[in-house]
């Protein structure tokens, strides 16, 4: 069976190395000079800034993402993070952990998931029952994991991902970071004689008797099955059909050099009492080679569509975070619409499947049920679940 | 001439790879005229297509 594959992100590449494993003859598609798209970075004056994702894996070497590396053959190594988190409340650093937070936020937690299991409740309604503390928590866990505010999701969509995280634990970072893992896959892409062609943009995709024509600038080839990794609408473009349009998430992500160390760990250090900055982690602890000093990354979610002003209110977070720190700001960088932190919201589980049959979406805008990249891998699982079942 | 269209995000893929360090991004990519050598590499690794070139004259005529 060919397979082509349009976009070279983490799906993409995660669903063609374990395709070309099983044997399958792929060829992936990338417009781009570069490949790993929202899933890689570029060395800028002595850091690894990352083009979207933060070198971060959310379940570490337990999770999806982890598992299915490990099925492809693509050999990375992922630092666990311990603690996996902590918090900066009023002035104050604690581990998160059970324990943290009071009995009686935990009963109301427990009494809300048991009542709205199956209802539409926003979970604005649930931060407004607990204590402060773990109200400004559940904000800052959703704004730097998912670029989302409780007002914008459901508890309904955030409870898979709430059991998930408990089942399989915090965050990792890759060593390396993202460009490490995606050039790992590629490797693996390419040492089953597949190809990734970089600089090709396909133009279009079209259904025939055998299968696709995948059209490029000056010639078309003939597949049987298209994955695309561009997203649902951007996927529908190509192939000239309708599709819904699905809602974004959009985020603001800052790159730090910093002097002197401001977090003590490898994992994430949310931050409880700010005005937009939900989190930071510091990825030179995990790994060293990810700058020539400490560098810390922050995010934000977009609270207002106006970017400049979101941008002004996270600066003016990290100016009170680093009071007293020695640090320079390497990049600032947002994300939206064309380009988001998310091409579905977290939790919106969009199918893999599109109206025309053999074709099928990958990547953040097919997410399954997870975070970030493991919601990636699941997407990407369930795809290559349908390509099995096709028959030629 | 390089020119940054309104598809821009701010990403800042083009900063990361500029190679006279000519962009600035806070919010939307900036160019400094006096650094840019048009190599046109910010074009080229623009995730939105968000950057192009305009020759002089077209720049004269608008």
């Amino acid at each position: 069976m060919r397979i082509a594959v349009v976009g070279s992100g983490l799906g993409g590449l995660l669903s063609a190395a374990i395709l070309s494993e099983r044997g399958y003859e792929v060829e992936v598609y990338e417009k781009l000079p570069f490949i790993g798209g929202r899933f890689t970075s570029f060395n800028y004056r002595g850091y690894e800034i990352s083009t979207g994702a933060l070198h971060m894996i959310p379940h570490g070497s337990r999770g999806h993402l982890a598992r299915m590396l490990k099925e492809a053959g693509a050999r990375v190594e992922i630092i666990d993070s311990k603690p996996e988190g902590t918090a900066l409340y009023n002035g104050e650093e604690v581990e998160v952990r059970k324990r943290s937070f009071p009995l009686r936020s935990k009963l109301s937690f427990a009494l809300f998931c048991l009542k709205n299991r199956f209802r539409e409740v926003r979970l604005s309604e649930l931060e407004r029952r607990l204590d402060d503390f773990s109200a400004r928590f559940l904000r800052a866990f959703l704004g730097w994991s998912l670029s989302i505010t409780p007002e914008e999701t459901t508890l309904t969509k955030i409870y898979p991902i709430y059991r998930s995280t408990l089942e399989l634990g915090g965050p990792g970072v890759p060593a390396g970071g993202c460009r490490a893992v995606v050039e790992a896959l590629a490797e693996v892409v390419e040492s089953n004689d597949c190809k990734i062609r970089r600089g090709s943009k396909v133009r279009s995709v079209r259904k025939e008797d055998y299968g696709f024509s995948v059209h490029l600038e000056r010639e078309a080839k003939a597949f049987d099955v298209v994955l695309s990794d561009i997203g649902h609408e951007e996927t529908a473009k190509l192939c000239s059909y309708r599709a819904e349009k699905c809602e974004p998430s959009s985020g603001i992500k800052y790159s730090i050099a910093i002097k002197q160390p401001f977090i003590e760990h490898t994992g994430v250090l949310f931050t409880l009492n700010t005005r937009r900055i939900s989190g930071m982690n510091q990825v030179t602890n995990a790994d060293p080679n990810l700058g020539k000093g400490h560098f810390l990354m922050a995010h934000q979610p977009m609270l207002t569509s106006n970017v400049k002003f979101e941008i002004s209110e996270g600066l003016k977070d990290i100016r009170e975070l680093l009071r007293g720190y020695e640090y320079e700001i390497l990049a600032v960088q947002s994300y939206s619409d064309g380009w988001p932190v998310n091409r579905a919201k977290a939790g919106g589980e969009e199918s893999v499947k599109t109206p025309l049959k053999g074709l099928y979406v990958v990547g953040d805008g097919a997410k399954g049920q997870d975070i970030e990249v493991e919601g990636v891998a699941l997407g990407v699982e369930k795809a290559l679940q349908e390509v099995e079942t096709l028959e030629f | 001439m390089m020119v940054v269209t309104e598809r821009c995000v701010g990403c800042a893929t083009c900063m990361l790879v500029c190679p006279k360090d000519a962009i600035r991004v806070e919010g939307r990519a900036e160019i400094n005229r006096e650094l840019c050598e048009e190599c046109r590499k910010c074009m080229l690794y623009c995730p939105l297509e968000a950057i192009s070139y305009v020759t002089p004259e077209l720049t004269q005529k608008s």
